[in-house]
């Protein structure tokens, strides 16, 4: 079936954008003018392909990553003149609903979403495309993405195109720590010992806002990823072992000991990530374990560069293989696309190292390109550059590599623990029971 | 006069009416269903089909009315209808209403019951089937054993016993605003204001005067037990001898807190039943009463309240119906927590269902069975007691 181009097909407008309001003047003068040429397109249309289509659906709205997603787009359009590029940019929020629909009626070509187990789903359910053939062929995907490949793959085919991904660790008030004349501890000793000065200099040592309770999964994720390393992480978020184990046991006992020494503030419960942010920037608390996108945040609270840091989770099993958090964000082609060609075509050009470095200098995130080029003047792009790529292991984030309901009372569990550990053997069993039945 | 002559009945078909309205039903159904997206993309020139999609479904209702126009014209043209028009013509206009009430409302509680025997995370595959599986009463099972079911059942309970409190309350503000002062209406409307905000800016209210951070009843609590005092990098903070209440932050208080939040404004719907009761306490009553030597306690309980029966019988039912719809109070509070402990059954069936992509359609369905049941009873008893009533007034 052949789609006509509204700028020369059209011989009613009465229900295009602006056709609307000055339906008038588009019926009587353009009608006229697009009725002939529509004759003679139409001897065109039968001859070239018009497989030139591409509809991108992009899901974040926020000024910075909406336009360099822009930017990108426009790049693609003059890398591939031919090809009509429709890009629809939704909210974030909204998006998580809304790609449901979107992957069964009316699928564009290519679609952000979550790698691990966040596509899990759409994948089983067959709604995403097999790219593997892509990351074979492509001298970028085959070559360039080993570290967060693993993240991509389920059922042992690559599903999707990592564009961006960023460290977490911690963030600290530089000049608390100077003042103190603390240095950024290496491993489990050194922090409680540097909490138990802070806590005598009446300084709280971590914020942390847990009203959204995705926060406290970074917390045990640090702790687990640290007590028992990468493969008890995968395992437990992919239902291997039971909470009750005594490796997760040890890693809540680690908890426990940083809620008694390292204490966060109180109020946690009632406060987003962005709250939190406001005991650091006063001082009144001096660590924060935070994803680097929270940068920009601490820097509009009035924070200067000098003043915040960055260090690397410390040590707590010696010796252990340091894994790290690095949730991705990707882009996926719905198997109901329609310009598939093109579509991979896009893939291909957003792994592209120039791109992908292009991109990631303008959202202030690390490209998963590894040979991309990295902004060199940002200390803690730099550092996070090297924080991943020198770890043993990537993981996503608890509640990406868990599945959603798994994710949803475990975070829940985390936040009744840390605002009262007694009821940690209630937390666990109860936890065991919902993962038997979630997997 | 017919062909063969007979006087036309007022009561008899005409066929000319009954065949032109049959031909319309069938030409416009025809057109409506072979309307679709791809055809209307092409013929109006859209680039995309999504675009499509909201003109396609406009053209499509015109030829739906069209069907109904035709459907109508002949149905209005026999001679059953004409003859039995009395009975008929009401159930013509419902008609309409009723099916949309079936769309709508009766037929997807039917679908929600029938998902609740399933394991389905809300997807169809990529062929359109459907992705989940026949589980029986599994899911029902789990929530027997689900302290976060109990939670919210408890929940909705509390909230069903102290939202009560806005009848009392409401009606002692009533009374105390019944009298002829001054710029009574200006005080009147102001008491009434709450009502008119929507619930989730009361409850964003009233979550900042809860903040333990800077609420102001954390700055009030600051008058006695806390003082400024200059941090390590030199900015004021404030230290607390005794830390201000977490009202949402900590479990044992969130519900009585989301609770006072909501009673704030169906308290002043209570307010304004009683008003208008009020309005019609009649006047001949109240001075026979005090003729009698009633008044304080004894003219209220006895004279006044009886009068006002009406004005508390819907109080009490406006206020179960806000207590069942603390959802927004809930979303906009504490999305059901601290770890799920002011969730109530509407609340925790959202979450498990469509929340966060947690994607648990056949177990929210079950808790949304469990709450339509909760719900008929009061209803059914609710009706019935109507029933009863219009029984013995007549």
């Amino acid at each position: 079936m052949v789609f006509i181009d509204p700028d020369i097909g059209s011989t009613f407008s009465l229900f295009e954008e602006s056709g609307f309001f000055n339906w008038e003047e588009n019926l009587m003068y353009k009608s006229l003018i697009r009725a002939t040429t529509a004759v003679s397109a139409a001897a065109l249309l039968a001859t070239s392909a018009w497989a030139s289509d591409l509809v991108v659906t992009y899901d974040d709205l926020n000024p910075a990553p909406k336009k360099a997603f822009e930017t990108v787009i426009e790049a693609f359009k003059k890398a591939n003149p031919d090809i009509n590029v429709t890009t629809n940019i939704t909210d974030r929020e909204a998006h998580k609903s809304a790609i449901r629909n979107a992957l069964l009626n009316d699928a564009p070509d290519v679609i952000t979403w979550y790698p691990g187990n966040r596509m899990g789903p759409f994948v089983d359910a067959g709604l995403f495309m097999d790219i593997s053939d892509l990351w074979g062929s492509d001298p970028n995907l085959s070559d360039k993405f080993n570290a967060i490949k693993a993240t991509m793959t389920r059922d042992g085919k690559q599903w999707g195109v990592p564009y961006s991904f960023y460290q977490w660790g911690v963030y600290y008030r530089k000049d608390i720590f100077d003042k103190l004349s603390l240095s950024e501890p290496k491993t489990w000793a050194d922090m409680l010992g540097a909490c138990d000065k802070m806590t005598a200099a009446g300084v709280t040592p971590f914020t942390i806002g847990t009203k959204y309770l995705w926060t406290a999964a970074g917390v045990f994720d640090y702790l687990n990823l640290r007590t028992n390393g990468y493969e008890v992480h995968n395992d437990l978020t992919a239902g291997k072992i039971k909470y009750t184990d005594p490796r997760i046991r040890a890693t809540f006992a680690k908890w426990g000991e940083l809620l008694e020494r390292c204490a966060p503030i109180k109020n946690h419960a009632t406060m987003s990530w962005q709250d939190a942010i406001a005991p650091f920037a006063k001082g009144d608390a001096a660590m924060y374990v935070m994803g680097n996108f929270s940068v920009a945040a601490y820097k509009d609270a009035g924070l200067k560069d000098e003043q915040i840091d960055f260090f690397q989770f410390p040590e707590i099993t010696p010796g252990l293989a340091r894994a790290e958090e690095a949730p991705a964000d990707a882009f996926f082609i719905p198997a109901k696309a329609k310009n598939v060609e093109n579509a991979k075509k896009f893939m291909a050009f957003i792994a592209t190292p120039k791109i992908q470095g292009d991109w990631n200098k303008a959202i202030g995130q690390l490209p998963p390109n590894s040979a991309a080029e990295v902004n060199k003047d940002d200390k803690f792009i730099v550092e996070g550059m090297q924080t991943l790529s020198t770890a043993s292991g990537l993981a996503q984030f608890y509640d990406r590599d868990a599945p959603a309901a798994m994710a949803k009372a475990g975070m829940e569990g985390f936040q009744k623990f840390m605002l009262d550990p007694s009821t940690l053997e209630e937390v666990l069993t109860n936890l065991d029971k919902v993962q038997a039945e979630v997997y | 006069m017919t062909a063969s002559g007979q006087p036309i009945s007022q009561y008899d078909t005409s066929m000319p009416r009954v065949v032109s309205g049959a031909v319309l039903l069938v030409v416009a159904l025809l057109v409506m269903l072979s309307i679709d997206v791809s055809w209307v993309a092409e013929t109006f020139g859209f680039q995309k089909r999504v675009d499509a999609r909201v003109p396609t479904f406009f053209i499509r209702m015109v030829f739906l009315i069209a069907v109904l126009a035709g459907a109508f014209i002949s149905f209005t043209s026999l001679s059953y209808y004409k003859r039995n028009r009395v009975m008929l013509a009401p159930w013509l206009f419902l008609s309409i209403g009723l099916a949309f009430f079936l769309i709508y409302v009766i037929i997807p509680i039917f679908q929600s019951i029938s998902y609740s025997f399933t394991k389905w995370n809300g997807l169809y595959d990529v062929t359109g089937t459907w992705t989940g599986e026949w589980v029986g009463f599994y899911n029902y099972r789990l929530l027997l054993e689900d302290p976060n079911f109990y939670t919210s059942l408890a929940n909705n309970l509390l909230w069903l016993i102290l939202f009560m409190l806005a009848i009392p309350i409401g009606l002692g503000i009533a009374l105390f605003l019944n009298q002829t002062v001054t710029g009574i209406r200006i005080y009147k409307s102001m008491f009434f204001f709450p009502f008119v905000i929507s619930q989730v800016v009361v409850g964003l209210i009233f979550s900042w005067a809860y903040n333990p951070e800077f609420g102001l009843l954390s700055e009030i609590w600051g008058w006695f037990f806390c003082e400024q005092k200059l941090n390590i990098v030199g900015n004021l903070t404030t230290s607390c001898s005794i830390d201000p209440p977490s009202i949402l932050g900590e479990a044992k208080y969130a519900t009585y807190g989301i609770i006072a939040a909501g009673l704030w404004p169906q308290i002043a719907y209570c307010m304004i039943l009683y008003l208008t009761g009020l309005n019609n306490v009649s006047p001949d009553q109240v001075e026979a009463g005090r003729l009698d030597g009633a008044k304080g306690w004894k003219m209220l309980r006895h004279v006044i309240l009886p009068q006002l029966r009406p004005a508390t019988f819907i109080a009490i039912v406006v206020t179960v119906i806000g207590a069942l719809r603390s959802f927004d109070m809930i979303a906009t509070m504490t999305q059901g927590g601290p770890f799920g402990s002011t969730n109530v059954l509407a609340y925790y069936m959202f979450d498990q269902a469509v929340g966060e992509g947690v994607g648990r359609y056949g177990y929210g369905s079950s808790i949304a069975t469990v709450l339509f049941f909760i719900m008929l009873i009061y209803i059914s008893y609710f009706l019935w007691r109507m029933y009863q009533d219009e029984k013995t007034e007549h």
